[in-house]
């Protein structure tokens, strides 16, 4: 018993449609596949990357010839011999292993109290402000956020000015290690906040006081309570800092003036300086291969943390 | 909570000093790009506006700046089904090698960025389309895809699977499902996620950096360029744009779903 053309919608009618257009492009015998062609765009975006990595790995086997300036047709590994053996590339490797160290030590420092705060306060306008402090940073970028700390640490700059206050000569701020640090730290506390705050938000309050009345002050509660239970957000924001820091580009670049490259900045040389392809190709890929057995290694070692996508998560 | 005054002072003094530290370059931007002085000065000398008048007047600011919005469009419309459908997939189904397929989407965020960059400009450049616009914008949707998935997974992960049943059961087929009950509560994820993947890919710097070249910049990589010769003050009334563009977002972000989402636990 059909429904008359009048009493059956057309909105139903178009839902018809698609549902038989659904079933003749994707039978439901074949429902055990649907996840996959959800996730098949995704892939093949994602593909797009991988056609990169296999670009560099190719380009990294051919040499410069430095008279002719052709790269070589004949595969060789002396991109990394040469990459491997120069003092400078270890010591601009090292620069960027001890700078992510501190950066993510004290971005942490700062990220725990801050997103601790941001979950527990009881004052909704507290919270709406640091959640508004900490995105409008984060939404703005890295270039302009160096760029003010260009205007700040400068030579005729804001703190300069200060000092000059209380008579202290003017003092060379930037184009140094730590202010590249410090610019790093800025970049970096979004990212560890909000990579924090959802395992923060997962400790039960009740837990805290259980503590608290079985005796523990609040430090003996942080180190016995509290940290163990954020673990899944120290792991993720420790390694999305560890990772963004050693491989960042712009804060060498801009708050460093030259003197101060991480290896991305190395790289970056090779390919748009010196043109030597080949050579920063190899470099690229020692990156890519560190980068990767130091995130392989925490996620063997604590899982995926608050990274984790999906029902995967461990 | 009942915190002791010690816990007080030690938590004070670390969110004050981490809000000096967010805050203070945006401030000082502000602040400068007011300047009536000829020199980027902070406190500014007088409040005028004429930098905003000379970034109006040059084209070439517009020119990049109109190239970094149809970048981040072009992101953002690539993300976003891409992203949902993945997003809800990982969500919902369980899948084999759900672990690897995992890890191979997280590659955008394990590969360093300077990596991801090179080596898509060599494959673009492969491929004959260096030096268009919407390169960028695909490599940029690549490089942030795990934020949107992020968002969506978030979303998705909270919806009951009874729900999608229940609703087959009421006679709905699959497609009716998916759009009456599936997508609707994933919705404010798909928001956040586009959200994110919009303003992400107007600040992307390193990446366009690598893509482009002097006919295409993008407008972070004109203030970078413009950095390393000289700083005006009309780089300043430039940024404030940025600056604006972040704060509307977040406006739209609290508006149409709360700031609050990212502190819910997954």
């Amino acid at each position: 018993m059909r429904p008359s053309r009048a009493e059956y919608p057309y909105r139903w009618r178009l839902m018809d449609r698609l549902e038989a257009a659904a079933d003749r492009l994707f039978p439901r015998r074949w429902s055990r596949w649907t996840g996959w062609l959800m996730l098949a765009p995704a892939l093949l975006l994602v593909a797009v990357l991988l056609i990169g990595l296999v670009q560099i790995a190719d380009a990294s086997l051919h040499t410069l010839d430095r008279k002719t300036f052709r790269t070589s047709a004949a595969y060789s590994l002396d991109n990394y011999r040469a990459a491997l053996d120069q003092g400078v590339y270890l010591a601009v490797l090292w620069r960027s292993v001890l700078g992510a160290a501190i950066v993510t030590l004290l971005t942490l420092l700062l990220a725990f109290p801050y997103g601790y705060v941001m979950v527990r306060t009881r004052s909704s306008n507290l919270r709406k402000l640091l959640l508004i402090a900490l995105f409008l940073p984060f939404f703005i970028g890295q270039v302009v956020r160096a760029y003010g700390w260009l205007i700040i640490l400068g030579n005729g700059g804001l703190v300069n000015d200060l000092l000059g206050l209380v008579g202290v000569p003017p003092q060379r701020l930037l184009f140094n290690y730590p202010a590249v640090l410090f610019g790093l730290v800025q970049y970096m506390l979004p990212f560890a906040v909000l990579m924090l705050a959802p395992a923060l938000t997962a400790i039960p309050e009740e837990t805290e006081a259980a503590a608290g009345s079985l005796g523990a002050n609040w430090l003996r509660t942080l180190w016995h309570v509290v940290l163990p239970m954020a673990r899944p957000g120290l792991v993720g924001a420790g390694l999305v800092v560890v990772s963004l820091t050693l491989t960042d580009f712009a804060m060498p670049a801009i708050l460093g003036g030259g003197g101060q490259d991480f290896i991305a900045n190395a790289i970056y040389d090779q390919f748009f300086r010196t043109s030597d392809q080949g050579l920063g190709a190899a470099l690229t890929l020692l990156l890519v291969g560190i980068g990767s057995l130091v995130v392989g290694a925490v996620f063997t070692a604590f899982g995926a943390g608050t990274l984790a996508m999906g029902r995967a998560r461990t | 909570m009942n915190q002791s005054r010690a816990q007080r002072w030690v938590l004070g003094f670390f969110v004050l000093l981490a809000l000096v530290m967010l805050s203070a370059p945006t401030v000082v931007v502000m602040g400068a790009s007011v300047s009536a002085g000829r020199m980027i000065a902070f406190p500014p000398e007088g409040f005028s506006l004429q930098w905003y008048g000379k970034i109006l007047a040059a084209s070439d600011l517009r020119q990049a700046f109109g190239r970094t919005l149809v970048v981040a469009l072009i992101c953002t419309a690539v993300a976003l089904p891409v992203g949902t459908l993945a997003g809800i997939a990982l969500a919902k189904f369980r899948l084999r090698f759900a672990g690897a397929v995992q890890v191979y989407l997280l590659l955008p965020f394990t590969v360093p960025l300077i990596g991801s960059g090179i080596g898509m400009m060599l494959a673009f450049g492969k491929m004959g389309i260096l030096g268009q616009l919407w390169p960028v914008g695909i490599a940029c949707a690549v490089i942030n895809l795990p934020f949107m998935i992020w968002a969506v997974t978030a979303s998705a992960a909270a919806l009951d699977p009874d729900l999608e049943l229940a609703a087959a059961n009421c006679g709905a087929g699959r497609v009716q499902t998916f759009l009456s009950v599936t997508l609707p509560a994933v919705t404010p994820g798909i928001i956040t996620g586009s959200l994110l993947m919009f303003i992400l890919a107007m600040n992307e710097f390193l990446v366009s950096l690598l893509l482009v070249d002097a006919r295409i910049v993008t407008l972070p990589v004109q203030i970078y360029n413009s950095i390393r010769s000289i700083i005006t003050p009309d780089l300043a009334a430039i940024s404030v744009v940025f600056i604006v563009m972040a704060a509307l977002a977040i406006a739209l972000l609290d508006w149409l779903v709360g700031l609050d989402i990212f502190l819910k636990s997954k």
